[in-house]
């Protein structure tokens, strides 16, 4: 009896702490929005913070890119800033994290940085967080120099007030690498049509099938142009060419997806006909991960990566050199100038890469504007602008450009900076790159894509008669269907 | 008839030994794999000609400990030895003063205790994870290793029940004799069961180091600067184009480990004899 008892009181005790439990949850409403409010309220009055008066001795952490550090570029940023602003006694110090860092659960808690490195997607799904600064642009001394482009990467608009939540500091982009030595050796009469002293494959993709072609026929174990196709940033831009886009009015409208638009499956046929000069590795990330060894022991011509990874092909291509018994100074001069880095080739207008003398157009690329911008946890907003302001100033641009390769937003850094640079700042204006989307919708974008393009790879080494992909009809099903995946995934359970 | 046994047995005995062999195979060629990995001289994965490296160098091993701009392999293994040293003195301590608490003293909620503690530890321990954030970061030991030394110390006496069961064949008239002499508790832990202990001191030692000296939730959770990184969290956040400072790295931190793991495997063996003879 006194046992029943006491199991009695377990069970009732048990079953009220489950009430508890649910009720845990209907806190009083006032607290959350207390919350809100002051988060909202940054966003409205985010200028108010930024008064002008610089906070004195004190500490601010930026988190830098990877490249950035182990180059050097970041010690002589902040020893450079450091020296300016030491009358005030402000320091910036490495923030020390890994740059794919966590603000949204770290920031909160004052685990995150006061300045952060990072593309302009991540920004701006922080910046629909509200774990970012809106930040008084205009103030800056690159405001001006920088194109309208770049900042539209980091705009949003609240309430009818526009406000821009980072400051562009370089444009990523899809570039062709390529080794000059791995031409053949009478490339100037047989690969230059028009004698303009560039090898036509890589002016147009039509030759550059062409050269895949020959290349893997002569040895089976080298191939021409080598790249995942699984890449949704990478593989995307062959259907922005033809008319493609990820979200309508201007990557604004989530409601639009735009994957299967214009004549976007004429791209799509272009990858799937690049597939087949490959090989299996094109199916997943593999390609992606080898091509700085491949392309350094010669095992493939030309891949696309963006510019900042230039250092890492040119250390390996001057790794390989040493190995083939080379000195150190010779091994990196011949790197440097065998090793190439330029625009996308044109695409045929037709979509065909056998097409002999193709009406020609340009390429466009998926994109990304990487820029720098203020934790709207830090207790020194003004310092952190002082710190945006220096670090993308004409003389930091021009630096950060010569020792990591990138490409400066700035207009008079790129100029100054030349070659590469040039060209993507030129491809930038021309509308040629289209920037990633700054909703946090573009998150859902990558799965069906990624889905998508493996299946257009696999469906290279198919059997004829196993091929799901036969015609530009089947394509443009196929990117509708990427559509329609994207769009459930965004509204079905909004 | 005695042939015919002779013939089973050598065939049985031929059988185990070719499982047994297989069986090694399996699990040690991952390992062999890794290790002559971390040897390559082209230090990347793709150069390999099948399975293995073509050429072999200490290149890898020497950027590992020489190159520290991003990656800072030597502090990693510092703060990895001194997260599972601490936790091993500490965690050690507690649970051995858990079992033998358990083991030696009656007292109304013991049963309770041990029950609660039984039911506690069959749930997986990153359940909480998000709760030992949260406190954490209340006590401000976000980004300190001492943080991670208290937590795997305190969970360590959940698993005493091992200990327990040692204490156990260690006869009470030994202690009850020393108390008919005049000892007091503490002179009976410490004077005589201790000493008769070595061996489960010994295994509990070698498990409460092993697992933080390999743990990834719990550090990569706790540690959010790049010098505090343990070894394994710090080799997670290796680029894509480094295989071979991974490999290189996951060769080196299992040294001292397993070099350890010997070591104390042949005291506890001993330790284990010694304390037959005289229980």
């Amino acid at each position: 009896m006194v046992v029943r008892m006491k199991r009695r009181k377990i069970a009732l005790a048990m079953a009220m702490m489950l009430c508890v439990g649910q009720l845990a949850g209907c806190g009083d409403a006032a607290d959350t929005s207390g919350g809100t409010e002051s988060s909202a309220g940054q966003t409205s009055t985010a200028s108010s913070v930024f008064t002008g008066e610089l906070e004195e001795n004190v500490t601010i952490q930026v988190l830098e890119n990877d490249t950035a550090i182990s180059k050097g570029y970041f010690e002589e940023l902040i020893n450079a800033f450091n020296e300016t602003y030491a009358e005030y006694g402000i320091t910036a110090v490495d923030a020390n994290m890994d740059q794919y860092l966590d603000l949204a659960n770290d920031g909160p808690y004052g685990y995150g940085p006061d300045v952060l490195y990072q593309a302009n997607d991540i920004i701006m799904q922080y910046a629909t967080g509200k774990h970012i600064y809106p930040l008084p642009v205009e103030k800056l001394e690159c405001y001006d120099s920088i194109p309208e482009a770049a900042w539209n990467a980091y705009k949003t608009e609240v309430d009818g007030t526009t406000y821009y939540c980072g400051v562009p500091v370089n444009v990523q982009a899809p570039m062709l690498y390529y080794r000059t030595d791995l031409l053949p050796e009478d490339w100037k009469t047989t690969w230059d049509d028009n004698g303009n002293q560039i090898p036509d494959m890589i002016e147009n993709w039509n030759d550059m099938y062409a050269f895949s072609v020959e290349r893997h026929g002569e040895d089976s174990s080298k191939y021409g142009y080598m790249k995942s196709l699984y890449d949704v940033y990478f593989s995307s831009g062959f259907l922005f060419s033809y008319g493609g886009y990820v979200f309508g009015s201007d990557n604004t409208d989530p409601s639009d997806v735009g994957f299967s638009k214009g004549e976007a499956e004429k791209g799509a046929w272009v990858l799937q006909q690049l597939a087949g000069v490959m090989n299996e590795e094109c199916i997943d990330d593999t390609i992606t991960t080898n091509a700085y060894s491949k392309l350094a022991d010669g095992t493939y011509f030309a891949t696309i990566s963006t510019p900042d990874v230039y250092s890492t092909f040119l250390d390996e291509l001057v790794a390989q050199y040493e190995s083939e018994g080379m000195s150190a100074i010779e091994s990196e001069e011949k790197a440097k100038e065998n090793l190439v880095m330029t625009t996308l080739p044109q695409l045929p207008v037709s979509g065909d890469l056998t097409e002999e003398n193709p009406e020609l157009v340009d390429s466009k690329a998926m994109g990304g504007v990487n820029g720098y911008a203020i934790s709207a946890y830090t207790k020194y907003p003004n310092a952190c602008l002082a710190f945006i302001d220096f670090a993308t100033s004409y003389d930091m641009m021009v630096t950060r450009s010569e020792m990591l390769g990138v490409a400066p937003a700035r207009e008079d850094a790129a100029e100054t900076a030349g070659g590469t640079s040039e060209l993507l700042y030129e491809s930038l204006e021309n509308g040629n790159i289209s920037l990633m989307p700054s909703i946090q919708e573009v998150s859902q974008i990558w799965t069906p894509g990624q889905t998508f393009f493996t299946d257009l790879a696999k469906d290279a080494f198919r059997d004829e008669s196993e091929r799901k992909y036969k015609d530009l009809a089947s394509l443009k099903a196929g990117l509708e269907e990427v559509d329609q995946q994207i769009y459930d995934a965004i509204f079905t359970l909004k | 008839m005695r042939k015919k046994w002779k013939l089973g047995h050598t065939i049985d005995t031929g059988v185990t030994y070719i499982i047994l062999i297989a069986v090694a195979i399996i699990f040690f060629f991952p390992c062999l794999w890794l290790i002559l990995a971390s040897f390559s001289k082209s230090g990347t994965i793709y150069s390999f000609d099948g399975f293995f490296p073509t050429e072999y160098s200490l290149a890898s091993f020497k950027k590992l400990f020489t190159d520290t701009t991003l990656y800072n392999y030597p502090k990693w293994f510092l703060n990895t030895l001194f997260v599972a040293t601490g936790s091993c003195i500490l965690g050690t301590f507690l649970v051995i003063l858990t079992a033998y608490t358990m083991s030696r003293f009656e007292f109304k909620a013991r049963k309770p205790m041990m029950k609660t503690t039984m039911v506690l530890g069959m749930f997986p321990s990153f359940m909480g994870m998000t709760a030992v954030y949260l406190l954490m970061t209340q006590f401000n030991l976000i980004n300190h290793l001492w943080g991670l030394i208290l937590i795997y110390a305190a969970g360590a006496p959940m698993g005493y029940l091992t200990q327990k069961g040692f204490f156990d064949t260690i006869p009470k008239a030994i202690d009850e004799a020393a108390r008919i002499d005049g000892a007091t508790n503490f002179q009976i832990f410490t004077k005589i069961n201790l000493p008769l202990s070595k061996p489960i001191i010994v295994y509990t030692a070698l498990t409460s180091i092993t697992w933080p000296w390999s743990d990834f939730i719990l550090p990569k959770l706790l540690l959010k600067e790049k010098d505090l990184y343990t070894v394994a969290v710090g080799l997670m956040s290796l680029d894509e184009t480094e295989f071979a400072r991974f490999a290189a790295g996951s060769v080196f931190i299992a040294v001292p480990i397993v070099v350890l793991y010997f070591f104390l495997v042949k005291d506890m063996v001993n330790g284990m004899a010694q304390g037959a003879v005289k229980g």
